[in-house]
């Protein structure tokens, strides 16, 4: 009876290690792939630079191109983001100006407030990275692709352009049509699709033909700075940040998701001192368990040492009972660990991770149905990282996998329930051993 | 043949020094039982003790059958435990969750009795003692206190050690009980050829030996 309750105790501490065990991997796994799926790319845009006009001073390309020469730097992708409107450019916005519209218009719209008489500008971005752009893998990990043509080379100077599929469509644009843009005519050499409004009723064109249509030399709007591994982000992100000085904003997608990662780290953090703790606990337990048995059965431990019973003998006996006590525990335990180890990491991780989800609510959400007053910052696709919306829209996916983080049980725990079983069992029968070996078999003479 | 010779035992305590045995000399036979009288606190168990190897004397002699038990090394000790004394408790002491018979089966393989015969062995001592056979399942909890006695004397004497110390094996027995495993020890030292001492304060236990010794303040003498 006493030794059911010896095993219970044991296997509620095993079952706690073990479900701490299998919270901290699944957390742990879950930070590695959060943060290798953040890109190990940093921002680099103009102060301020954020909001319907954009704002802020264009950063200087030569500067920029500047920063492929910091160490673990692998690329620097830039974009000059522009904006035409009816009298620089033949193409018309698929975008029809609503309400939101009559808004950009205020006041200062015609008296009729008749929306016809205010047309929205079609965003063209000028890139040196045209494939990233198109893939998004700079701009924190969009959806585009190209549905037809191809991409102009990084360092083109050609007047022309990959449209977005709905400014093509608005526009009857196909590969090889031409558009005019800043009086002059552009060929469209690939139609892409980015599955977003706001992104398909814009124009990607190479960087330098921009920078000079534009009559924009030497200016970008953003870049985006590649760096050759995630644990070098911080570090190049300080030497870009002393680079481009104080008239820009630099910043990284790893940074924000470290700050969201807190809770998470924060949650390993509890789950490893838990299991420390459970460990130590089962341990204990053990022990005194062990330590209680020997001094309940002190008498006939002596009275086997009358009877001539080798001490290894006696000592036999216990450690197989606590061996036995401990292998009954563990494996009750584990079953009992791989149980309660999903609702015990999913109550961990909401717990903590509360505070900063409600701060993801106060993140701008881009209108669906095309705002297109919006500047936008980056290559345009996002808005830019570390923005107060990057934050948001990253976050998001952060908190939305958050509750998807899946519990498994690996060989590694398997083999740590094993091993801390065995040491656990050491313990208490070490602990059994001295105790036996000290008792005296004289005591069985006395008659108390 | 056992042979004391000035043994002397000292507990060193917080309370100061007890000299529980004093320079005690006697000597037994095989076959006798010899009677241990003395008040409580007199040295008696201590005495047991010192020659049944559960205790080390401070100085001193204890011959048995020619072998100086100061001589043995830890492994000479564990066999004259098991082999060369058997000890009968006031309170029985036998293995709770062991059931009679299994009881002495044990005591026969700390002796390393054959293994083969252990069984027949365990029968034939319960068969001495007399405890009924239906009862030699029985763990010690089922069995009234004068059986479990038996049981004890049947463990005792089971693997032929020359030697047997019983201290106060009347004191948890009723009269009339204890006047029977008296009779028992005095019948099983003749039949087993074995020294038997018993320690007890029952003038009418001590009557039943062969012969008496008196120990007063871990002084031994012999009583006429
Ligand atoms: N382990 C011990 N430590 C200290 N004193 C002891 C110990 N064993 C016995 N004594 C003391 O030795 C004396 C003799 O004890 P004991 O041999 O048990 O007497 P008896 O069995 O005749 O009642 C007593 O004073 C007792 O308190
Ligand atoms: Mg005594």
């Amino acid at each position: 009876m006493r030794s059911v309750g010896v095993i219970a105790i044991l296997a509620v501490a095993i079952a706690l290690s073990i479900s701490m065990l299998i919270a901290r991997d699944a957390v742990s796994a879950k930070i590695n792939s959060v943060r290798a799926s953040t890109g190990n790319t940093i921002t680099v845009s103009p102060k301020g630079f954020f909001g319907f006009s954009g704002g802020g001073t264009p950063l200087k390309a030569t500067k920029i191109d500047g920063l492929l020469s910091i160490a673990n730097v692998t690329a620097v992708q830039e974009s000059l983001s522009e904006e035409l409107t009816s009298t620089s450019t033949s193409l018309k916005s698929p975008t029809t100006a609503g309400s939101l519209g009559s808004q950009f218009g205020g006041p200062g719209a015609s008296p009729s407030g008749s929306s016809t008489t205010f047309s929205i500008p079609v965003r063209v971005i000028g890139t040196n990275s045209p494939g990233n752009a198109v893939t998004g893998g700079a701009n924190g990990g969009g959806t585009e692709k190209l549905t037809s043509g191809k991409a102009f080379s990084p360092t083109s100077k050609a007047d022309v352009a990959i449209v977005g599929s709905s400014l093509a469509s608005k526009n009857k644009l196909k590969v090889g049509s031409t558009f005019t843009a800043w009086k002059s005519k552009i060929t469209v050499v690939g139609i892409f699709s980015a599955g977003s409004t706001f992104t398909d009723a814009s124009a990607l064109m190479p960087l330098a033909t921009v920078q000079k249509l534009a009559d924009a030399s030497n200016q970008v709007t953003s870049a985006t700075v590649v760096v050759n591994s995630i644990n070098n982000v911080a570090s190049v992100q300080k030497k870009v940040a002393k680079a481009v000085g104080s008239k820009a904003d630099v910043t990284s997608t790893e940074q924000t998701v470290q700050t969201q990662l807190a809770p998470l780290n924060s949650v390993k953090t509890i789950s490893t001192y838990t299991l420390l703790g459970a460990v130590v606990a089962a341990a204990l337990i053990l022990l005194l368990s062990m330590l209680m048995i020997v001094r309940e059965r002190r008498r006939e431990i002596g009275v086997l040492k009358a009877l001539g019973a080798p001490n290894r003998s006696i000592i036999g006996q216990f450690i197989s009972e606590s061996t036995t006590f401990t292998i009954i525990g563990a494996i009750v335990g584990f079953f009992i660990g791989v149980v309660i180890s999903s609702p015990i990491t999913s109550a961990l991780v909401s717990a903590s991770s509360g505070s900063s989800t409600a701060s993801n609510t106060g993140g701008f959400v881009r209108p669906a149905g095309g705002a297109s007053g919006f500047t936008g910052g980056g290559s345009g696709f996002t808005p830019p990282s570390g923005s107060p919306s990057g934050g948001a829209l990253h976050f998001g996916g952060v908190t939305n996998t958050l509750s998807q983080i899946h519990t498994s049980v690996g060989w590694t725990t398997l083999g740590f329930a094993l091993v801390a079983a065995v040491v656990i069992a050491a313990l208490g029968s070490t602990v059994a051993t001295a105790t036996i070996v000290r008792i005296r078999p004289a005591e069985v003479l006395r008659s108390e | 043949m056992l042979k004391v010779e000035n043994l002397n035992k000292t507990f060193h305590t917080d309370a100061g020094d007890v000299h529980a045995v004093k320079k005690v000399s006697f000597s037994a036979n095989h076959g006798e039982m010899v009677a241990i009288i003395g008040a409580s606190g007199s040295g008696k168990s201590t005495l047991l003790a010192l020659l049944g190897l559960l205790d080390a004397p401070d100085e001193g002699s204890i011959v048995v059958d020619d072998v100086e038990l100061a001589n043995l090394d830890s492994a000479g000790r564990t066999r004259f435990r098991s082999r060369g004394v058997g000890f009968v408790f006031q309170q029985f002491n036998l293995i709770p969750n062991l059931s009679a018979k299994e009881n002495i089966k044990l005591a026969l393989e700390f002796a390393h009795w054959p293994k083969e015969d252990r069984d027949a062995r365990a029968d034939a001592m319960l068969n001495m003692v007399g405890l009924d056979t239906t009862k030699s399942d029985r763990r010690p909890a089922k069995l009234s206190g004068g059986e479990q006695q038996r049981v004890a004397i049947a463990r005792a004497f089971a693997a032929q050690p020359q030697l047997i110390l019983a201290d106060e094996p009347t004191g948890s027995l009723d009269r009339s009980t204890g006047q029977k495993i008296v009779e028992l020890l005095r019948s099983a030292a003749t039949q087993q050829q074995a020294t038997v001492l018993v320690v007890t304060h029952d003038e009418k236990v001590a009557q039943k030996a062969d012969r008496r010794l008196e120990i007063e303040d871990g002084v031994l003498r012999e009583l006429a």
